[in-house]
């Protein structure tokens, strides 16, 4: 009995530790989700420039004026690594999901359980 | 994110808990798309208020047209629009189009730039109204649910213990 009150404290802290993880890792998706859009509206204004328009970055407090085509290709790059970026995480959201619902099921044993014991010792 | 529910579930068949969670989830879903909303109609209005400063601040103006250019928010020098010496056309701007590029644009072509962004804005602001419309409906259904629920439940549990009350009274 108090050893599976032990159980069940421990496992319910590390269902708690996996929601959090998974809060986590949902938000560095939504991040990248936002990243993405932005890049892609970038990108998809590039396309509308004509090739010798002044294109400036900026980098910490200056404005570098950059070719159309470096420009371009930044952007590209960056969407590829955060298009990789998002099925990473994806990955890993899937894996904390299931792993979270496995110690779900786990609790819920233990919980019945200990409810039948404490029922049977209220009756006996 | 948040999509329609594929497989309808009845809610008058969720006990009083699932309904409240039900509740909760819909209260913050609704929030959260609120303050979206007014996110959107912020950057809305920043990017109206760029138009306007193209408007009448640069477009149409020559290079002696003084001006006020803040540096704080509370701190003013004069200065004039400075004209390219490489390009003929009148002066350009720069845009901000996001992740850090700027782009030299004409005047007009930023009003275009802007209005485009606007156009766009309002367009998802459109979508979070229906999205806010549909979640506020089902939040209502569900509170009105969960209160038939919780007075059902308050009447069977009122008429148990009265007959307990009862039986203790002739007990």
């Amino acid at each position: 009995m108090e050893e599976d009150q032990a159980k069940l404290q421990a496992l319910s802290e590390t269902l708690q530790k996996f929601q959090d993880d998974l809060q986590t890792t949902i938000d560095a998706r939504q991040k990248l989700e936002a990243q993405q859009q932005e890049n892609k509206a970038v990108q998809k204004e590039f396309v509308s420039l004509a090739d010798d328009a002044g294109i400036y970055k900026l980098v910490g407090p200056v404005l570098l004026k950059q070719d159309k085509t470096e420009a371009v290709s930044a952007v590209e790059g960056r969407l590829e690594f955060i298009g990789k970026e998002i099925s990473r995480i994806e990955g890993r959201i899937q894996e904390l999901q299931e792993g979270s619902e496995k110690k779900r099921v786990e609790l819920l044993q233990v919980q019945q359980k200990l409810q039948l014991a404490a029922q049977q010792q209220a009756g006996g | 994110m948040s999509q329609p529910a594929q497989n309808a579930v009845d809610i008058s068949t969720l006990s009083v808990q699932q309904l409240s969670a039900l509740q909760a989830r819909l209260t913050q879903e609704l929030e959260h798309l609120s303050t979206s909303y007014q996110r959107l109609r912020a950057a809305q209005l920043r990017f109206r208020d760029c138009i306007r400063s193209i408007q009448q601040g640069i477009q149409g103006k020559s290079g002696e047209t003084p001006l006020l250019i803040p540096l704080t928010t509370s701190l003013y020098v004069p200065g004039t629009l400075a004209t390219p010496a490489d390009s003929s056309s009148s002066s350009t701007v720069l845009v901000d189009v996001g992740t850090g590029f700027f782009v030299e644009k004409t005047p007009e072509d930023g009003i275009k730039f802007y209005t485009g962004k606007v156009d766009e804005l309002a367009k998802n602001l459109l979508e979070i109204e229906k999205a806010v419309g549909g979640k506020n409906d089902n939040l209502r259904i569900v509170e009105d649910v969960l209160r038939q629920k919780m007075l059902a439940e308050q009447q069977a549990g009122g008429s148990a213990s009265k007959q307990q009350r009862a039986q203790a009274s002739v007990g």
